[in-house]
């Protein structure tokens, strides 16, 4: 994770570079790759558990960047706009695929399921795998909640702009991803010791 | 539990709280109206999030976005010839067609008895660019940003240097009062790197600007051409004034590369 000071260079950069690429000179965009393709693939990796999905939605969040960037404003930062261009690419590609009404509660049979690789992993090994099932098993908006805050840094606020929420919402949302997480943790782990 | 323990705790976990805060959330520990075990599992799961990584994406990721930005560039390129086009016809006034038809009448009627060799094309060349600059050193001077922005964007088709462009540039960089305009100048500027006025001209520029991203833009500017001289400029920058933390280590950066 970047510290404060590199982060809001590197948000002012972000800007001055998008605008550029607004102006049309469209090379730059390749900058903007460069710095975010990582963070975009592990944030719809991390929705999806699908990396050619994932690879697939990256692509469609720049191909949005070109074709909206006439109305970049350069106003916010830049993450907070790039990552609300990644929500809405996500939310219509599952829309598209008929897949993005199905709830995603609590699944008592999948929790169940242990990897085939389960006999070979050691102790630590287990229990990341059970984190991210655990992850998994969050709706959508808890589990975007924690991957932007956890993983891409981003502030409530921040997040509060992407899903068209008030900040306190976004607070809640996180706490409450934290008590699930919990207990879908302790629910797995007693799984695993039982085997 | 009391959704303002939530909205606490969740600021405790993001590390928002300040030392108040973190008494606050003590003090409902202390008090039982905070589960302490609950706290402390909570606090460490977040802690342990950290380790589940990602894969990392495939070559083909990159392939795909690059064709992609090559693909939009060529469409750019096209659409381009047609939207000046349109612009030209959509121009078009009884005036204008009378001027360029006085002007091909008599072009026609020089070309009939003149030679055609290289002096003439030289000549004609020479006036194209004339009337480039005198188009940029007008347009920089219009009340629409965009007519400026475009300004600047012609400039950077003159092939040579001229002293009028460069003083217009240089006004503009120092005076004008949109932001975008100032960096897009500093960008045109750098093509005309060799020359001593462009030179000068950024580094006296340094110490007028106010905007944090033109800061930026002249410091990148500055390690591009080498421009040594500056570091006086920028340290007299950080001396005076009171810096944005991050431009002051951008500032701090450039000096050093320096």
């Amino acid at each position: 994770m970047n510290s404060g000071n590199e982060k809001l260079v590197d948000s002012t950069t972000d800007k001055t570079i998008m605008m550029k690429v607004k102006e049309g000179d469209l090379d730059k965009l390749g900058l903007l790759y460069e710095r975010y393709n990582r963070s975009l693939y592990s944030f719809f990796y991390r929705k999806t558990s699908h990396s050619q999905v994932s690879e697939d939605l990256v692509q469609s969040v720049f191909e949005r960047m070109l074709k909206y960037r006439t109305s970049y404003s350069g106003t916010g930062a830049f993450a907070t706009w790039m990552f609300s261009i990644a929500r809405n690419a996500h939310i219509d590609h599952y829309r598209k695929n008929k897949r993005y009404d199905q709830k995603e509660v609590l699944d008592e049979n999948k929790l169940g399921e242990l990897p085939p690789e389960y006999e070979e992993m050691d102790e630590k090994e287990i229990r990341k795998k059970i984190l991210e099932e655990a992850l998994q098993q969050l709706d959508n908006d808890k589990k975007e909640v924690v991957i932007l805050s956890r993983y891409e840094g981003l502030k409530y606020a921040e997040i509060a702009e992407i899903q068209g929420v008030s900040e306190n919402t976004v607070k809640v949302r996180f706490f409450r991803a934290m008590q699930e997480l919990k207990t879908l943790v302790n629910t797995l782990s007693e799984v695993y010791r039982n085997e | 539990m009391n959704e303002s323990y939530e909205l606490l705790i969740a600021d405790y976990l993001a590390g928002n709280l300040d030392e108040d805060g973190k008494t606050k959330v003590e003090q409902l520990i202390a008090e039982g109206k905070i589960d302490l075990i609950d706290f402390k599992a909570m606090e460490q799961l977040h802690e342990e999030l950290t380790t589940v990584s990602t894969p990392a994406p495939s070559e083909a990721m990159s392939v795909n976005f690059y064709s992609m930005l090559e693909s939009e560039k060529e469409a750019q390129a096209s659409y381009k010839w047609v939207e000046k086009v349109n612009e030209w016809i959509a121009s078009l006034t009884v005036s204008k067609l009378a001027y360029a038809c006085v002007l091909l009448i008599v072009g026609g009627f020089i070309g009939s008895f003149v030679s055609q060799d290289d002096s003439q094309l030289e000549a004609l060349s020479s006036q194209v660019q004339n009337m480039q600059e005198m188009l940029v050193v007008s347009m920089l001077e219009g009340a629409s940003t965009t007519d400026r922005l475009k300004a600047v964007n012609i400039s950077t088709t003159l092939p040579t240097a001229d002293d009028k462009a460069i003083r217009a540039l240089l006004f503009t960089l120092q005076n004008d009062e949109s932001v975008n305009v100032r960096v897009q100048a500093i960008e045109a500027l750098k093509r005309w790197g060799d020359h001593e006025d462009v030179r000068e001209g950024l580094v006296g520029a340094i110490g007028v600007q106010e905007s944090d991203i033109v800061i930026i833009s002249l410091a990148d500017a500055m390690i591009e051409l080498e421009l040594n001289s500056s570091k006086t400029e920028f340290e007299k920058l950080m001396n005076e004034r009171e810096l944005n933390i991050g431009v002051k280590e951008k500032i701090e950066n450039t000096i050093a590369v320096l």
